[in-house]
């Protein structure tokens, strides 16, 4: 149980871990059995239960179930889940920021020198270890695989612990990120070549924001990429062509907000936008409803917890928040709620940390009482947002 | 580990799991040695082979194996046997990959990059996608792959309209297809491929092949966001067209010559000031390119310089449906007591674009006459140290012939008349009708209804000039679906406002049963302004501007409105009431940024301050952003941000007169901050401001 995978797994923020054994602290994938009963009865009457998600989530950030050993690249995405979750839920005060803050620092790369920032590479944070060469003698590592994503999770993360992030000089990072834009203007997430598509847009779009300073990226390519991701049902594929999808929507919607090409409180006009079709994306978006109150990512597939964020945002930054049926909405969730903390994907199955923290957010996002605000477009709470 | 079904658990066999995971840090830290010291031989890129087929998500590995590759192309020197044995190499680790996960990002695009290298048949790439699409035909990487096959190998947009006509074939609900349809469909039409050519007819062959789909199951989304598109296709005006205008063609206006008939003047005197008459233009859609050169201005009197025409939208977009501008009058033309003819050209010179590219064609022409009033009016009545009321008993119903001819004249003529519109609406309008009759058959389910009222506005939006139809029907089914379907109440009800101030506005004697005099105790009982009242009408979104350019003074009160966006449009507007509302902030009344000849606003018992913060907002206005632009107000000054909303939407307002009671961001505070902040404020809650 409890398996550490690799040799990095220990924890997020890589303290030794040796309470596997310890019941209390196994991780909640592995007992069903004894779940399954009470599973049914828990949801009638259930509310949102913080005292168990605080405890999921600090199972979380000190281990991790084998089960995501598969994630082991993306190292950094699983400690901004947990990280951030422990923020929306307001136990942030269980972690050692200082601690953090250094560990997420062991993962960005530097130029060596000035010349390397031409040579077509990017400069940004690296996923885990295993996409980091071990370090030399002097301790220096070498080489350099940082990826968007990473790179986002990163500085949400240093945002998050209050981190002052003016302590560095972000401009190599920034100039070599120019390096993953494409012609067309979508970013490769990685400069030896991935697929591109709006994540990695939005991954660029927060960045910039975060760290305030917009020459990592052409806005207007950019924006012109993310219009021709746009479906004929007003939704947003992940690529130009591509089947509207709750997440595209979102990197869509909140990547034009974060650069500034749209508005806010865009729904009140009842006349389109200059760039969006509003009247048709908000049809979409609300279709995504389902009669079981969740939202789902496409049209005819089942609800899932995460898609009532991705959806729910786009509702949210484009002012018809009030459209959500909250109430059938907080239904579905806790159906989805687990009774060792933590959501689920689907409803009565076993939660993980993506959808939990998709879950947290969705209940930040509908104003759970008890629970930090939501600052939609960055995905973390209103107050690391604000945080210099 | 998104979206991949959880494997039913087995009891975990705890050496095993020790054992693997021991097995994957040595090859992993084994490969990442090899990768470290570029070393590509066989050995090491099968080891990089054996570490994706367990774990497809390692996205290093996948980039260690494109090194890899170029590094012994390169090596072989373009002997194609070995150049295929390479690349059949990797399609083969690829597929054993997508076999372990067939949603992982890392393979297909591994898949595709070797393809780009010309690799491989598309007859041998079809045939892997028939296999994935059998196993889920909704697989999203699967089509996007899909589509770049097609395109990578040039397969005809035909072939895969056909592809997807089996798709939906084999299963009605697969909105994929018809997604995909879409879009084939789309360049098909745009491109004018043979049999693609005539719109009228493409379109009535889907609404055909989608019939079919919506009345086998009637509960299946896909086919009604089909549908939907289908009649966007049919009714969307491609040509950017002026809607309407202020001042209307034709219109006769008496200007006085001095300003101070501020706050209430007779309805055909206006009360702006003369130096300041503003041009309003309202198009159909969103435009760019309104200024001195595509729209000329000539008037009997010398404009001294080139007219600024400025959109009308709250972001700071380049275009917008609605453009303004201000004329001035020269001083020495205010002695005249002459009446100038003046005259609008839209669009005789290129240069108006909506904001798909298509250039505004089809030029108006709008012709109005401006009187100069020598001498004041109604003398003595300076109304600016008169309170304006809002109470049912300030007003009085509108009586014929009270109100000069030419306002009521004017009502008749709120629309442009475009000929193109009429010509072209008729193959649309045929096409709706026909839906229409067909979809009346499935009233009986909500998605029915909505269809239904959807197709009736949609028929009354290709016919502007006319007089709605079906509006008491169109309501009637919003109100049904609002009680059938309450989990999308709160879109029902907005659309069910935006029917019914269509209904409203819909003509002029409907209109001036909505047209109030004003009058209280210190004007004269004859006449008054004159007061559109939409209060008490529940309604929840405002819209039906291009019929409301003329309104001077408008009473909104007693509604469930939230935001009042839009209605910038209405440039004359000097007296406004919205209160008992639902606005939650002044951010929702941003719009009466654009509206510079507000002197009254009443925005007692709503709702604002009573809610959370929302800080996305000061995320991109606060005072430390720059995007608000320079502000010469000492920011010390605020006694908090808590105001800095209220400071962004009323600074530089001129009111005389404001009522904010009945919010809760209202305290003794926030009045003195108010005061600071409108010098000109005559009136604070009905209190006289000294």
């Amino acid at each position: 149980m409890a398996e550490q995978p690799l040799d990095l797994s220990a924890t997020i923020a890589e303290q030794p871990l040796e309470l596997e054994s310890s019941p209390s602290a196994s991780p909640p994938g592995e007992e069903e059995n004894e779940g399954e009963e009470s599973l049914g009865k828990l949801v009638a009457d259930s509310s949102f239960e913080k005292g168990r998600h605080v405890m999921f989530l600090q199972m979380m950030y000190q281990i991790l179930p084998h089960h995501y050993q598969s994630q082991e690249i993306n190292r950094l995405t699983l400690a901004y889940f947990a990280i951030s979750g422990l923020d929306i839920v307001g136990s942030l005060d269980t972690v050692d920021k200082d601690e953090v803050a250094s560990w997420v620092l062991s993962f960005r790369t530097h130029p060596e020198d000035i010349a390397e920032i031409n040579c077509g590479e990017f400069y940004g944070f690296n996923g885990s270890r295993s996409s980091q060469y071990p370090s030399d003698d002097a301790g220096v590592v070498s080489g350099n695989h940082s990826h968007l994503a990473s790179t986002y999770c990163a500085l949400a993360i240093l945002k998050i612990v209050g981190y002052n992030l003016s302590n560095i000089d972000w401009r190599p990072l920034l100039m070599t990120m120019r390096n993953l834009q494409k012609p067309d203007g979508s970013f490769s997430p990685i400069h030896i070549g991935a697929e591109t598509d709006l994540r990695f847009i939005y991954c660029a779009a927060a960045i910039c924001f975060m760290l305030d300073d917009w020459s990592g990226m052409d806005r207007d390519k950019a924006t012109e990429y993310i219009l021709k991701c746009k479906a004929y049902d007003g939704g947003f594929g992940m690529t130009p062509g591509a089947e509207s999808h709750g997440g595209g929507t979102y990197c869509a919607v909140a990547s034009l907000q974060l650069m500034g090409s749209i508005g806010v409180d865009l729904f009140s006009s009842s006349a389109s936008s200059s760039i969006l079709d509003i009247p048709l994306l908000l049809e979409w978006c609300l279709q995504r409803q389902a009669s079981d109150g969740g939202f789902q990512g496409r049209s005819n597939k089942p609800s899932d917890t995460c898609y009532a964020f991705w959806v729910g945002a786009v509702l949210k930054i484009l002012g018809a928040g009030k459209l959500i049926d909250e109430k059938a909405l907080r239904g579905f969730l806790l159906t989805c709620q687990s009774e060792y903390g933590g959501f689920s994907k689907f409803p009565d199955e076993l939660p993980d940390l993506y959808h939990s923290y998709y879950g947290f957010i969705a209940f930040g996002l509908l104003e759970e009482p008890g629970l930090n605000s939501i600052c939609v477009e960055l995905g973390i709470t209103d107050a690391a947002a604000l945080r210099k | 580990m998104h979206g991949r079904p959880r494997k039913p658990l087995k009891p975990v066999d705890e050496a095993a799991v020790a054992a693997k995971a021991e097995k994957l840090r040595a090859l992993q830290s084994e490969f990442l040695s090899n990768h470290q010291n570029k070393i590509y031989s066989k050995e090491a890129v099968e080891l990089s082979a054996k570490l994706l087929e367990i774990n497809p998500e390692l996205y290093t590995a996948w980039n260690y194996r494109k090194l890899a590759v170029q590094q012994n192309l390169a090596q072989c020197e373009s002997d194609p046997e070995s150049v295929n044995s390479i690349l059949n190499e990797e399609l083969k680790v690829v597929e054993n990959a997508l076999r372990q996960n067939f949603k992982s990002y890392g393979a297909w695009h591994h898949r595709k990059w070797v393809l780009e290298k010309g690799h491989s048949s598309m007859d041998k790439e079809l045939g892997l996608l028939d296999k994935f699409q059998a196993m889920d035909a909704r697989n999203f990487h699967a089509w996007n792959y899909r589509r770049f096959v097609a395109a990578l190998m040039k397969r005809s947009d035909e072939d895969e309209l056909e592809h997807t006509q089996n798709m939906i074939d084999k299963n009605l609900s697969n909105y994929s297809a018809w997604h995909n349809r879409s879009v084939l469909l789309s360049n098909l039409m745009k491109k004018a491929a043979p049999g693609f050519t005539n719109k009228d007819e493409v379109l009535t062959r889907e609404y055909e092949l989608v019939r079919e789909a919506l009345f086998t199951d009637e509960d299946d989304q896909s086919g009604w966001f089909y549908h939907l598109w289908l009649l966007d296709q049919t009714v969307r005006s491609e040509f950017p067209l002026l809607v309407s205008s202020w001042p209307v063609e034709g219109s006769d206006i008496s200007l006085p010559a001095a300003d101070y008939l501020d706050g209430c003047a007779s309805m055909n005197v206006f009360h702006y000031s003369s130096r300041n008459f503003p041009l309003v233009l309202y198009f159909n859609q969103y435009v760019r390119g309104v200024n001195s050169s595509t729209v000329s201005v000539s008037c009997g009197f010398n404009l001294n310089a080139d007219l600024i025409w400025r959109p009308l939208s709250s972001n700071d977009s380049q275009s917008a449906k609605v453009w303004a501008t201000h004329l001035a009058i020269p001083d020495a033309e205010l002695h005249s007591s002459e009446a100038y003819q003046v005259e609008v050209k839209v669009g005789f010179s290129l240069g108006i674009v909506s904001t798909t590219g298509v250039a505004y064609s089809h030029p108006s022409q709008i012709s109005f006459q401006l009187h100069l009033q020598k001498a004041p009016l109604e003398s003595g009545q300076d109304s600016r140290f008169g309170r304006i009321q809002w109470k049912d008993d300030c007003f009085a119903v509108y009586e014929p012939g009270s109100v000069e001819p030419d306002l009521v004249n004017l009502l008749d003529n709120l629309t442009i008349k475009n000929e193109v519109e009429s010509t072209a609406s008729t193959w649309q309008a045929r096409i709706i009708d026909d839906e229409t009759n067909i979809f009346r058959d499935l009233l009986d389910c909500k998605i029915g209804k909505l269809t239904v009222a959807r197709l009736l506005t949609s028929y009354n939006s290709l016919r502007p000039l006319d007089k709605p139809v079906h509006c008491k029907e169109v309501l009637e089914l919003y109100s049904e679906l609002m009680k059938l379907d309450p989990s999308h109440y709160r879109y029902y009800k907005d659309n069910h406002s935006l029917v019914l101030l269509q209904q409203v506005t819909s003509s002029k004697e409907s209109l001036l049963s909505r047209c109030f005099h004003y009058r209280d105790s210190t004007l004269s009982t004859n006449g008054g302004p004159l007061c559109l009242r939409l209060n008490n009408l529940a309604i929840s979104q405002l819209g039906s501007f291009e019929k409301l350019l003329w309104v001077q003074m408008l009473d909104l009160s007693n509604n469930e409105l939230q935001s009042i966006e839009g209605l910038e449009a209405l440039q004359l507007l000097s007296q406004l009431c919205l209160s008992n509302n639902k606005f939650r902030s002044f951010t929702a009344l941003e719009s009466l940024r654009c509206l510079k000849s507000l002197k009254v606003l009443d925005i007692s018992q709503n709702e604002i301050g009573s809610h959370s913060i929302d800080t996305t907002r000061y995320l991109f206005h606060s005072p430390l952003s720059h995007s608000v632009g320079s502000c010469d107000w000492n920011i010390n000054y605020l006694s908090s941000k808590t105001y800095w909303e209220a400071f962004f939407v009323l600074k530089d307002m001129g009111l005389t007169q404001l009522d904010v009671a009945g919010n809760a961001i209202t305290s003794q505070s926030f009045n003195v901050f108010l005061e600071k902040l409108l010098p000109t404020l005559k009136w604070l809650d009905g209190v006289e401001v000294n």
